[in-house]
C-alpha cells in the first residue's frame, strides 16, 4: 500500500510550487487513475512516487516504510512508464532486456522466463534481434514497457501510457493492465482519457492547481458531486477548486 | 560494484554500437593515416633537396659551395640559433651536418649515421675543423691534447626522442580533448536529450556507480582512441622509412623502455580520468549534446594551448611549473621521453591530477543527487 501525505514539491531551479498540498491512498490490488488537468502536478507527482524526485516536504511511504530512507529498494519494487523515456537505440530488446534484468540483480533464468513472457505477449519476440530505434512508435513503447515490467514489479506506475498509440496498441496495453491488477499489483494511472478511467480504474484521486482534491471510487465520484458522469464531476471539481492565477504579460 | 560494472559495460557496448562513434574511432584515424602517408609519398624526400649543408655554429663563415655530390651542391654556412633548437627546426635536414664551436676545445659533429650522405658530410665537417684549427693556431704552437671533435650520431635515443618529447604532449592532448568532450557530451546531456536517462535513474543502482561507470567507460574509450591515433602515427613512421619518404609523423627514431612506456600510460591514464570528470560534469548540466559540446570547448582550447606552450619549451621547468594542471602533465612526458625524470616532481603532479580528479567527482556526484538532472 502507497500513502502519500501533504507531499509537496518546489524546484529550486525556478522557484515554481509544482505540488502544493497532495494527499493520497494506493491498495494493493487496485487500479488508481490519478486525474487533473494540464500542469496540475501528476506528473511531479509520480516522479516523487517513482523517486526520480525528492519531496520538500510531506511523505509518502511503501507499506508502511518511507521511500525516502531506502530508495533503492523501492526502485526494485517499481517500474515507471512514461512517454519521455526511451531506451538506448543502439540495442535490441533482447540486449536491453538482459542489460536492465541484470541492473536488478535477477538471475539468466529469470530473466529468460519473463522475457519470454513479455515479449510473446507484446509480439515483439520476431523483432527482439532488431534495433529499438529501427522500431515504429507503437512497437518502441511495447518495447519500453516489456522492459519496466522485466523485474516483476509489485508497483506500476503509468504516465499516460497510451498516448499517441493506434487503438489496437491500447487495447493491448490495457488488457496487460488489467491482468497486473487480477495479479495483485498496484497500479497508478495518469491519463486525460476519463472514458478509460471509467473503463479501468477501481479508484481515484483528483489534483487541481497542486492540491489533492478528490481520493475515493470511481463510483463514488460523480454521486459525491450529485452530477450524472464523470467528466461533470471532473469539471466540477476542477471549477470548485481551481484559483485564477494573476498572468503579467509585457 | 554490481550496478557499476554493469553501467561500465553498457556504456563501453553503446559507443561500439554507433555508427558515428565507430567512424571516429577507426576509419577517421585511418583516413588521416592514408593521406599523411599519401603527402609523404608526393613530398619531395630530403635527398632530393636543392643543396646539402655543412652548418657551423660559433664560428663566423661566409655561406660558400665546396663541391658536389650526385649533382647537389655541399653549402658550408653559419647560423647564429642555438643547435639544439636549429636541429629540431624543419630547416635542418637528415643528410645535412652541424659542427658546433660554442666551445672551442671540444667541437661537436652532429649527423646522421644511418644517412649515407650525412656521414659523408661529417667526414668533410671533421676534415674542415682541423683546417680551421690549423688556421686558429697556426704559429702558436698549439697543445692539441685538450681539443678533441667529438662526432655525435642523431639517431641514438635522446636527441631524436627531443623531437618527439616536443610533439606529444600535443598529439595526446589533442585527441584526448576532442574524444572526451564527444563521449562525455553523449553520455548524459545525449542521453537527457534522447530520454534515456531516466531508464537509468529509475534502476536500483547507486547515484556513485552510475557517475562512476559513465565516467570511467568515457575515461577508458578515450584512452583507446588515442592510443589508436598514437598507433596509427608510429606505424605511418615505419612505413615511411620502410620505403625512403620522408617520415612526416617523427617517430621513426623513437625509442621508449618499458619504464618510460608505463610511465606515460600511468599519467596518460590519470590525464584521461581528470578529463573525463570535467566532461561529464559539464555535461550534467546540459540538455542536450550540442550545448554540452559547447560548453566543452574552453576546456578544450585551454588544454591544447597548454600542450602548444608545453611545446616550445626548451630544458627544465621551475617546480612551480608543475602545479599547472595540464600543461604539468605536458612537460611531464617530455622529461620522460627526455630522461629528465624527477620522481618528485612526478609523484607532485600524479597526486595533483589524482586529487582533482576526485575533487571534480565529488562535485558530480553532489550535483547529481542535487536534482539539477532530473528537474
Amino acid at each position: 500500500m502507497i500513502t502519500i501525505e501533504h507531499l509537496k514539491k518546489t524546484f529550486k531551479k525556478n522557484k515554481v510550487e509544482a505540488v502544493k498540498d497532495v494527499s493520497l491512498e494506493v491498495r494493493d490490488g487496485e487500479i488508481f487513475a490519478l486525474l487533473g488537468p494540464n500542469g496540475a502536478g501528476k506528473t511531479t507527482t509520480m516522479r516523487m512516487l517513482s523517486t526520480l524526485l525528492t519531496p520538500t516536504s510531506g511523505k509518502i511511504t511503501y507499506d508502511g516504510k518511507d521511500i525516502t530512507e531506502d530508495m533503492l529498494s523501492v526502485r526494485r519494487r517499481i517500474a515507471f512508464l512514461t512517454n519521455e523515456i526511451r531506451l538506448d537505440g543502439q540495442f535490441t530488446p533482447d540486449e536491453l532486456a538482459n542489460y536492465y534484468g541484470r541492473l536488478y540483480e535477477m538471475t539468466p533464468e529469470q530473466i529468460e522466463k519473463n522475457k519470454k513472457e513479455l515479449f510473446d505477449y507484446f509480439g515483439i519476440t520476431e523483432f527482439s534481434k532488431r534495433r529499438y530505434e529501427t522500431f515504429s512508435t507503437g512497437m518502441k513503447q511495447k518495447t519500453s514497457l516489456a522492459i519496466c515490467l522485466l523485474h516483476d514489479p509489485d508497483t506500476i506506475i503509468f504516465d499516460e501510457p497510451t498516448n499517441g498509440l493506434d487503438i489496437l496498441t491500447q487495447r493491448l496495453i490495457e488488457k496487460y493492465v488489467v491482468r497486473l491488477k487480477e495479479e495483485g499489483k498496484c497500479i497508478i494511472l495518469s491519463t486525460h482519457i476519463l472514458d478509460l478511467v471509467s473503463r479501468l480504474a477501481d479508484r481515484v484521486g483528483v489534483i487541481v492547481d497542486g492540491k489533492s482534491v478528490y481520493c475515493g471510487d470511481v463510483s463514488e465520484m460523480a454521486r459525491s458531486q450529485n452530477v450524472d458522469t464523470l467528466d461533470e464531476a471532473f469539471v466540477k471539481l476542477y471549477e470548485e477548486n481551481h484559483v485564477e492565477q494573476a498572468i503579467v504579460t509585457k | 560494484m554490481h550496478g557499476l560494472r554493469l553501467i561500465f559495460q553498457h556504456e563501453i557496448a553503446k559507443i561500439f554500437k554507433d555508427k558515428s562513434m565507430i567512424f571516429g574511432f577507426f576509419v577517421l584515424p585511418i583516413l588521416s593515416l592514408m593521406i599523411t602517408v599519401g603527402i609523404s609519398m608526393v613530398r619531395p624526400t630530403k635527398e632530393e633537396a636543392e643543396a646539402y649543408t655543412l652548418y657551423f655554429y660559433g664560428i663566423d663563415l661566409q655561406e660558400y659551395d665546396i663541391g658536389k655530390l650526385d649533382d647537389t651542391e655541399i653549402i658550408v654556412t653559419s647560423i647564429s640559433e642555438d643547435p639544439e633548437t636549429f636541429m629540431s627546426s624543419s630547416s635542418f635536414h637528415k643528410y645535412d651536418v652541424l659542427t658546433d664551436f660554442s666551445d672551442l676545445h671540444h667541437v661537436k659533429i652532429y649527423y646522421h649515421e644511418e644517412n649515407t650522405i650525412s656521414s659523408y658530410l661529417k667526414s668533410t665537417a671533421d676534415s674542415m675543423v682541423r683546417e680551421i684549427y690549423s688556421e686558429l693556431f697556426r704559429g702558436r704552437h698549439p697543445d692539441v691534447s685538450f681539443r678533441t671533435v667529438k662526432p655525435v650520431d642523431l639517431n641514438e635515443k635522446t636527441t631524436d626522442n627531443r623531437l618527439i618529447a616536443m610533439l606529444l604532449p600535443y598529439m595526446l592532448i589533442l585527441p584526448l580533448t576532442a574524444n572526451i568532450s564527444n563521449f562525455a557530451a553523449d553520455t548524459i546531456a545525449g542521453e537527457k536529450e534522447r530520454g534515456t536517462f531516466y531508464q537509468a535513474l529509475l534502476s536500483p543502482v547507486s547515484s556513485l556507480s552510475l557517475i562512476l561507470g559513465k565516467i570511467w567507460s568515457v575515461s577508458l574509450i578515450s584512452l583507446f582512441s588515442s592510443g589508436i591515433y598514437i598507433g596509427l602515427d608510429v606505424l605511418g613512421s615505419k612505413i615511411c622509412t620502410a620505403n625512403g619518404w620522408d617520415d612526416v609523423f617523427g617517430f621513426a627514431g623513437i625509442h621508449v623502455t618499458t619504464a618510460e612506456f608505463l610511465l606515460i600510460l600511468l599519467y596518460a591514464v590519470l590525464l584521461c580520468y581528470l578529463f573525463s570528470n570535467l566532461g561529464v560534469l559539464i555535461s550534467l548540466f546540459c540538455k542536450n549534446a550540442n550545448q554540452a559540446q559547447i560548453a566543452q570547448l574552453p576546456v578544450t582550447l585551454g588544454c591544447t594551448m597548454a600542450a602548444m606552450l608545453a611545446m616550445f619549451r626548451f630544458g627544465l621547468s621551475p617546480i612551480q611549473h608543475y602545479l599547472i594542471p595540464v600543461y604539468n602533465i605536458c612537460i611531464v612526458f617530455q622529461d620522460v621521453l627526455n630522461d629528465r625524470v624527477d620522481i618528485s616532481k612526478m609523484t607532485m603532479v600524479a597526486v595533483s591530477l589524482f586529487v582533482m580528479s576526485i575533487v571534480l567527482m565529488c562535485v558530480t556526484l553532489a550535483c547529481y543527487k542535487s536534482e539539477k538532472v532530473t528537474e
